[in-house]
């Protein structure tokens, strides 16, 4: 019978060497091949999230985002978009601080549940799971990926390709949320901007429910607060601006303290920083000195 | 003797010599260093037998016998297999204990894991597909360990126990190998998984089975707490409880010795014990050696297996929501899923099996044939081989070969882009498949040889389902592939036909493929290991001589 093992010490030992031999030059080109290969690996891995979030996305999302993700109008916002893709588009005007792919991945999370008056007919919904939602935490980030990977068409768009709708609860003008506008250069948009303003001036009164003010300074009533300290009193501004600070008039006072709100605190509201600081740039020259003749006027209409 | 006794005698030289034997002789537990010499070149030892010692001093050793018969030391008698089985055991603690810190036992994580494993860990990868290899490599090396020592009737007494706690240990070993399936958490692990738990459901009366199926999945379905019991089964309990039968195995083996061939023994005899004094073959240093390297060269075949050849498998994340088209168990239990296609739950799943079981451990006390010579016992080992036919046949209807036939249209889909694994599209990949609109009742001349393959596969596959099933008259296939985004290709599956009565039929599939996704299962990852090997050699290189 044929013997499959020798009986040699020697064989056996030169066997073992050369075999030893073998793995570790196999493992030695592991070794080497390690740093390719787990770049490899996970670009593979991210092409294969992106294929997942695809197949998410036409089953759930293209109702309202359109199957090319240009959005469907007066249905749901384009994401193929380049307004949706800079920083200077969507996140700016959201005042979102972090990343787009945070930002999309947190909306496609928790969804805008909290907006009972959407300009869409449907809310976006809530998907993640741990919000009480469809989706596992892995398909979230499936479905944030495939978004993600329109940047490159959508950076790619002319204005006039740019399918972005625009939402009606942001700072800046409707008119101005699109790819033309975010592509000026700053004096450009300033000066749109201005222009704009120009056009379209808003009464002291709109500028005082349309930007909330009521919400912390009571106009009506003398010394009584809206809903504790939230800001000073107004029903007598009138009387106590003039003498404020010495040196101001009292359009002066009330002009700085709306553009520049922490200047002068009123005592026991000292939380800096808690009145908008941005009024500078909502208001128009016009309607800031419009307010402000409005406020110190005692028998405003209300 | 004091060390200044000692130079005084020896002078210095000779005392930092016979210090350097006196810590090789306590190393190797009582051989020195001349005695290792004479092993070496091949010098019978003294009497009494110096070599005997680690055996009685060291506690590795003491587990080995001190000597074997020379009969059994031959390769072709054992193919050291009973060692190979351990060693393999060896292997998948190492590189088990290894996986365990990358790895944690939650849905949330366990899948995440296994890609950061792949992705970001220097041989994460080689550690995965070693332990899967080892894994199955386990399984088959322990069954066929079995088989031989069933043809050589080496059950017989004295050994009865021995081949009972065997059974005991080729039982735990699939439940070892199966307890693994489910970690990665995937489709293949979770669906395999769930089928294997859902026989032990049929246990009756219905209140144990669903009893039984609750303790194994922690809850009707398995999730968070059945990964948690699996992963604790798998790295703990079941670990445990081999090693604990390993021993009482090995004991009975050093204890009644290795079987002879059966010329060579009579049934009961007390060979280990009785071993003529120049039928020996020593421990020391022969069956060392030869163990040694035959392990080594063991050791080097699943390495280069594992680096060239093998790549576990990782599908999508496990969803109990879908079930995958085709769902298998591991290989090593496609017989029981063969089973269940032709008979009841309970019989197929829990009855024969069980019976089966019973019947294996139970061989040695059935069967009273007293001689182990093939001759006398051709109907043991007629019915063995039959058994193992039956086993194989029993496998082969567990594949999806066997009478598990969707409809055509969803069939053909399947053949050439399915839901888990590659497929012909995925093979060929993202660059070789051309946008627009292909259909099989049209002739394309692409300059694309992989596509025109595809197209040919689509076509064949229609084909084959028009000439095979009545009901699937005049089928048309169109694959339309656009650009869903950059470097994201949509395939589109629309398959129409016409049933035997005239109704049309229609069937839509759609799949998308990224640039980067290399669905390695069936093709390339292995290929490409060489470039990347050249790749990282070029980059080391350039770091080295740019210093």
């Amino acid at each position: 019978m044929h013997r499959l093992y020798t009986r040699s010490p020697i064989a056996k030992i030169m066997w073992g060497i050369l075999s030893s031999l073998v793995g570790i030059i196999a493992l030695l080109m592991v070794l080497v091949s390690e740093n390719p290969r787990m770049e490899a690996q996970t670009i593979n891995w991210e092409g294969r999230s992106i294929e997942n979030g695809a197949k998410l996305f036409s089953d759930n999302c293209v109702i309202c985002h359109g199957p090319d993700g240009k959005g469907i109008l007066g249905r749901g916002p384009g994401l193929n978009s380049y307004y949706f893709f800079t920083d200077t588009g969507r996140l700016k005007d959201v005042g979102w601080v972090g990343s787009l792919e945070d930002y999309v991945k947190l909306t496609i999370a928790a969804g805008r549940p909290s907006k009972t008056e959407s300009q869409w007919p449907e809310v976006m919904p809530t998907w993640g799971g741990q919000f009480g939602g469809p989706l596992r935490g892995d398909q979230v980030v499936d479905l944030t990926k495939f978004v993600m990977n329109w940047e490159g068409s959508a950076l790619a768009q002319t204005p006039d390709e740019d399918p972005f709708q625009p939402f009606e609860d942001v700072i800046r003008p409707t008119e101005f949320q699109n790819t033309a506008y975010i592509l000026l250069s700053e004096e450009e948009q300033a000066a749109a901007l201005e222009e704009y303003r120009a056009r379209n001036i808003r009464s002291p009164q709109e500028i005082w429910t349309g930007e909330a003010c009521f919400a912390c300074h009571n106009l009506e009533e003398r010394q009584v607060d809206v809903y504790g300290q939230n800001g000073p009193n107004m029903a007598d501004l009138y009387e106590r601006a003039g003498s404020r600070v010495e040196g101001m008039t009292a359009e002066e006072y009330v002009y700085e303290s709306i553009v520049n709100p922490a200047a002068y605190l009123v005592e026991t509201y000292e939380q800096a920083g808690k009145m908008p600081q941005n009024f500078a740039e909502k208001l128009s020259e016009d309607e800031i000195q419009a307010l402000v003749a409005w406020l110190l006027n005692p028998d405003r209409e209300q | 003797m004091g060390l200044q006794e000692n130079i005084r005698d020896k002078g210095v030289l000779g005392a930092v010599a016979a210090q350097a034997d006196d810590v090789f002789t306590r190393l190797t537990a009582g051989i020195d260093a001349g005695e290792f010499r004479r092993m070496l070149q091949g010098e019978p030892p003294g009497r009494p037998n110096p070599r005997l010692k680690p055996h009685s001093e060291g506690f590795l050793l003491h587990i080995k016998p001190t000597y074997y018969h020379e009969s059994v030391t031959r390769f072709t008698h054992t193919y050291r297999l009973g060692l190979l089985s351990t060693y393999l055991f060896i292997v998948e603690t190492i590189t088990g204990i290894l996986l365990m810190i990358w790895y944690a036992p939650s849905p949330e994580r366990a899948y995440v894991d296994m890609i950061l494993l792949l992705t970001n860990i220097p041989f994460g990868q080689f550690l995965r597909d070693m332990h899967r290899l080892g894994a199955e490599a386990m399984v088959a090396i322990v069954t066929l360990h079995m088989v031989r020592c069933y043809l050589t009737g080496s059950y017989k007494p004295p050994r009865q126990f021995t081949w009972f706690t065997g059974v005991l240990l080729l039982v735990m070993t699939l439940f070892l190998s199966f307890s693994g399936y489910l970690l990665p958490w995937d489709q293949l692990a979770f669906w395999a998984v769930t089928i294997g738990t859902s026989m032990a459901e049929a246990v009756p009366p219905a209140v144990v089975g669903e009893t039984v199926n609750l303790l194994a999945r922690g809850a009707p379905d398995i999730g968070a707490n059945g990964l948690l019991r699996f992963y604790l089964l798998h790295v703990l309990f079941l670990p445990l409880l081999l090693i604990l039968f390993f021993f009482v195995h090995y004991y009975k083996v050093v204890h009644f010795g290795i079987s002879l061939p059966a010329d060579e023994e009579e049934v009961g005899e007390d060979t280990a014990n009785r071993v003529p004094a120049d039928k020996r073959v020593y421990y020391l240093p022969d069956v060392l050696v030869d163990e040694t390297s035959f392990l080594t060269v063991m050791t080097a075949l699943l390495i280069v297996l594992t680096v060239f050849f093998f790549q576990a498998p990782l599908e999508h994340i496990a969803n109990p929501q879908s079930t995958p088209l085709h769902t298998v168990a591991p290989w090593y239990f496609y017989w029981l899923q063969g089973l269940l296609k032709i008979a009841d739950k309970f019989i197929a799943g829990v009855l024969l099996p069980g019976v089966l079981l019973v019947l294996l451990m139970a061989i040695p006390y059935l069967d009273y044939n007293p001689s182990r010579r093939g001759k006398d016992r051709m109907v043991a080992i007629v019915a063995g081989i039959g058994a193992g036919a039956v086993m194989i046949i029993w496998s082969w209807m567990g594949t999806p070969e066997y009478a598990v036939e969707g409809a055509p249209s969803v069939e053909i889909v399947q053949d050439v882009m399915p839901e888990e694994g590659s497929g012909l599209s995925r093979e060929i990949g993202y660059k070789h498949l051309p946008l627009g609109v292909w259909r099989t009742d049209e002739e394309y001349d692409v300059h694309d040889h992989e596509f025109m393959e595809l197209l040919h596969e689509f076509n064949s596959a229609v084909d084959y389902y028009r000439r095979a099933d009545p009901d699937f008259n005049a089928p048309i296939g169109i694959l339309t592939i656009t650009q869903a985004q950059p470097k994201l290709k949509k395939l589109n599956w629309e398959i129409t036909w016409f049933s035997a009565d005239g109704k049309e039929g229609e069937y839509k599939k759609t799949f998308w493929l990224h640039e980067d996704s290399l669905y390695w299962e069936q093709y390339g990852w292995k290929h490409l290991f060489m470039g990347y090997v050249a790749d990282g050699w070029k980059s080391l290189s350039g770091a080295l001589a740019g210093e």
